[in-house]
């Protein structure tokens, strides 16, 4: 399923990406969610105000910090990798409350909810953030089964940014 | 001499001064210095914010402090703004300088507690938009660093930023937290992601406080 593109300018025309935009070309806008494997990816409102903060046709802030973000959360995949041979909970927690941030700013629904989740399983509370009398071991695998879920989560939004930008030809 | 001193502080070159000089009296040094109390008794520092259409904010300079001071002309608000994760800071800093242009200037942009604490030993800032969750030192632990002038350094914090209002920026903003910050000393809680209406309306409020104090 494709993602529509808005056409900044006033012709309002529909555009399709088939490769990186040019300065020139229409920055990138969502008009809805719509992936391969359905919705709720990115918050609309969220992402918009931050393509809104590119210059007019030229989308290499948002490209650029969209960028940082995908850099970002590879170092954080790997600290909590360590983190969790180390059986560091409480590391796990602070990087997922590190990594929830910037998610959040890019309205990455699904990462920022599982980086919650994973904030608060390393602080030994349930996915709601309630004290909970769960082991260590348990949360351990709590948190063994969250990152897996994260991970997926994530490729699921840096494709579809690719895609946004033209990086990436979308999966028929 | 009066009459060229009001000329200097009028914000406009229309403005008509009438002299009276019916009673030697009104020549005196007292009259002189009583006008001079009463135009700037009345001009605390104070600001308000207004969307990008309307008249600029300011903060208007005191002029009983700095009677070399001929602009009379606001200024921007100076802002610091604290978060350790580097695409938070590089949105924020974007935002303001988009949509606050008219109102802010950015001043610093500090990675880490222990970083603004040294930062506001050496500049003056009027605003402060902070994150919580931070390594070392915590948006509360910085916040309370800040009231106590303790900036883990051999050098003091500059007196006006230990009372500079300063706004949270997280995603920690349930109410017991919020409450938390406002025991510590901060003005309001912005929460992750931005949004821009509630953040202008935050800085709006924050701002306010200092003409309330004074």
């Amino acid at each position: 399923m494709a993602v529509e593109l808005r056409d900044d300018s006033d012709n309002g025309s529909d555009l399709s990406r088939s490769g990186s935009p040019s300065p020139s070309s229409p920055t990138p806008s969502l008009s809805n969610t719509t992936s391969n494997d359905g919705e709720g990816i990115v918050d609309h409102s969220t992402f918009n105000q931050l393509l809104d903060l590119d210059m007019e046709d030229d989308d290499e802030f948002s490209r650029t910090l969209v960028h940082n973000y995908f850099e970002q959360a590879q170092r954080a995949f790997g600290d909590m990798d360590a983190a969790m041979s180390a059986s560091d909970l409480l590391g796990l927690s602070r990087l997922g409350h590190f990594l929830k941030g910037s998610s959040a700013q890019l309205g990455l629904l699904k990462v920022k909810a599982s980086c919650e989740k994973l904030q608060y399983y390393g602080q030994g509370m349930d996915a709601a953030g309630q004290h909970s009398s769960i082991s260590n071991e348990e949360a351990e695998n709590q948190i063994r089964i969250l990152l897996i879920q994260m991970r997926r989560e994530y490729d699921e939004a840096e494709t579809y940014l690719k895609v946004l930008y033209g990086e990436q030809q979308l999966e028929q | 001499m009066l009459c060229s001193l009001i000329r200097k502080m009028c914000t406009t070159s229309t403005t008509s001064l009438l002299q009276d000089t019916s009673s030697l009296q009104k020549t005196t040094s007292a009259y002189f210095n009583s006008a001079i109390n009463t135009m700037t008794a009345s001009s605390p520092i104070h600001s308000t914010i207004s969307p990008p259409s309307s008249p600029a904010m300011s903060i208007e300079s005191d002029f009983e402090d700095n009677e070399e001071t001929t602009t009379t002309q606001p200024r921007k608000i100076k802002v610091m703004i604290i978060d350790d994760n580097s695409v938070n800071l590089t949105i924020l800093s974007r935002l303001l300088n988009k949509h606050f242009a008219d109102t802010i200037q950015l001043t610093s942009v500090q990675n880490s507690g222990l970083a603004a604490l040294d930062q506001l030993t050496k500049d003056e800032v009027d605003l402060i938009l902070m994150d919580i969750d931070m390594p070392v030192l915590s948006g509360v632990e910085t916040t309370t660093a800040i009231r106590n002038n303790d900036s883990h350094s051999e050098h003091s914090i500059l007196e006006q930023n230990m009372n500079v209002p300063i706004i949270a920026v997280t995603t920690s903003d349930a109410e017991e937290q919020r409450e938390l910050y406002r025991q510590v000393g901060m003005a309001d809680c912005v929460s992750k992601p931005i949004a821009i209406p509630k953040l202008r309306m935050a800085i709006e409020e924050a701002m306010k406080t200092i003409s309330t104090n004074g």
